[in-house]
């Protein structure tokens, strides 16, 4: 029953959200503080992460089209698809639950258990829309953003391990991720993208706000946030590949 | 003025409130006094909506609180200010910005306007070179008094402070009690303090509601206090001897 009842709450939370604000000047620059902050500096973690996943995936890939026969450029397109289709969407929201997602929750959770949230309610703020609406919007619009950056990095790590190796050179490898390329598969996983966006932002922001108690709780709400999130990914990465590709 | 009426509210099974009614004046202070646990907190967050009462209606110059829309409370609550226990300002903004916050969020005026606002709030409360630090960067009173100068920033005809001298020592609560008083007094608004100290109640206590268990247990003023022959109420007045030794120097005339 307890999971109908945090569904419920999670819905009438994102329909305080989604409510008319009281200043939108106000909320564009919380907005952009929030790209910032959620955005900007994820850019770091994302190209580290992403270079050393395309690397990995390239002498995975090497690994597996050890025969001859197979021409090596099939590496680079092995590494380019992989990335495009699920490690630089799934893999990075995965990742980024966590990253966000804890930074969320345990913002909103530290204001929650400080009355800062109260302090906004009786000035007569919807807090829930000022404070998790610049949030969502920021992770949605941003998400795709580095999405984008990881297959770059992903493709710029591929190409740095693989000749590396002596897997594959250079010439092939460029070769292999321009050959039999679907734009398709970017738009699928751009799709995919804003979805986990707003799931990342919107369940840690749920979890944050409805906390209760004091600094140990916080804690707990930022790994249930981070779990949950991580289902939820997972369970639409699902749906939207089925209905999708 | 602020009127309660018959008030009751209950968490789960447990009664909290019960039937709890009271008139709090405009241009005095008003205190709500009690042990911990006692409800004050509650009773105070109801009054302010921050929970809804089970029965009862709290009436804010004769406008009924407890039966208005959400559009009309949040209209109200402009009229409101409210210090937390903890200061409650905004981790992420500096004093300035903290008390510049209710302004941008309601008011019209120009950015020139609002800073002299904010400067005239923040001397107010006698905080100077300050403006640019953050909560984290200041001592525990300055906090206080840098909610409080977010709380009138906007003029506000209630202010309710929840046990503002909580964490502070003694002389700094002086400093406090008399600033809320003195910011009462000249802006002639309802105020509603929140206390357990005996100190801030024979300072600026012009109308004491004490609550024991929920209930009201008894009413008065800081003169009054001393006197009153209401049991539980001696047992938390007396606590502190000092207080013994005071009623009884004036009982001999002393």
């Amino acid at each position: 029953m307890n999971i109908f009842n945090q569904t419920g709450k999670y819905f009438v939370l994102l329909l305080k959200v989604f409510s008319k604000p009281e200043r939108h000047s106000l909320y564009v620059r919380q907005t952009f503080n929030e790209i910032d902050n959620l955005g900007v500096k994820s850019v770091g973690i994302v190209a580290v992460i992403s270079i050393f996943m395309g690397g990995i995936i390239t002498l995975q890939v090497a690994y597996n089209m050890s025969n001859p026969m197979l021409p090596t450029y099939l590496i680079g397109l092995g590494n380019r698809d992989t990335l495009i289709l699920e490690f630089s969407s799934t893999i990075l929201g995965l990742i980024m639950a966590g990253k966000i997602g804890s930074n969320i929750t345990s913002e909103i959770g530290s204001m929650k258990v400080t009355e800062q949230i109260d302090s906004l309610e009786i000035m007569g703020v919807n807090s829930a829309s000022y404070l998790i609406l610049p949030k969502i919007i920021a992770v949605v619009l941003m998400f795709p953003l580095l999405y984008i950056l990881s297959v770059f990095f992903g493709l710029i790590g591929g190409m740095i391990v693989g000749p590396a190796v002596g897997a594959v050179t250079v010439t092939d490898y460029l070769n292999g991720i321009q050959y039999l390329f679907n734009p398709y598969y970017v738009t699928f996983s751009l799709m995919k993208c804003l979805v986990f966006g707003f799931l990342i932002s919107s369940i840690s922001a749920f979890f944050g706000y409805t906390v209760e108690g004091g600094a140990f709780d916080v804690g707990t709400a930022s790994t249930r946030a981070v779990v949950n999130t991580n289902i939820m990914i997972l369970v639409w990465d699902l749906i939207l590949t089925q209905l999708l590709l | 003025m602020i009127e309660i009426k018959n008030v009751y509210k209950s968490f789960e099974q447990k009664e909290v409130l019960k039937n709890i009614s009271k008139v709090f004046n405009k241009g005095e202070t008003n205190l709500i006094i009690g042990r911990s646990g006692s409800g004050k907190t509650v009773l105070l967050k109801a009054i302010v909506g921050l929970h809804e009462v089970d029965r009862g209606q709290i009436l804010y110059d004769d406008r009924d609180f407890t039966s208005m829309s959400q559009k009309l409370r949040k209209k109200l609550r402009q009229e409101m200010g409210m210090v937390f226990q903890g200061g409650a300002l905004f981790d992420s903004l500096t004093v300035e910005e903290n008390v510049r916050f209710p302004l941008d969020m309601f008011s019209e005026l120009s950015p020139l306007e609002k800073q002299k606002q904010v400067d005239y709030c923040l001397e107010r409360v006698n905080i100077s070179n300050a403006n640019k630090l953050y909560p984290s960067e200041i001592s525990g009173g300055m906090q206080k008094r840098v909610a409080i100068a977010r709380a009138i920033v906007l003029n506000p005809k209630y202010l309710f402070c929840d046990e503002p001298n909580s964490g502070l020592d003694p002389e700094t609560s002086m400093v406090i009690d008399e600033l809320v008083h003195s910011i009462t007094v000249d802006l002639q608004i309802t105020t509603i303090i929140n206390t357990h100290d005996m100190n801030s109640v024979m300072e600026i206590g012009d109308n004491i509601l004490f609550i024991s268990e929920g209930e009201m247990c008894w009413e008065g003023n800081r003169t009054e206090i001393l006197h009153a022959d209401n049991q539980k109420l001696q047992e938390f007045v007396f606590a502190n001897k000092q207080y013994q030794k005071i009623r009884d120097d004036k009982i001999e005339g002393k």
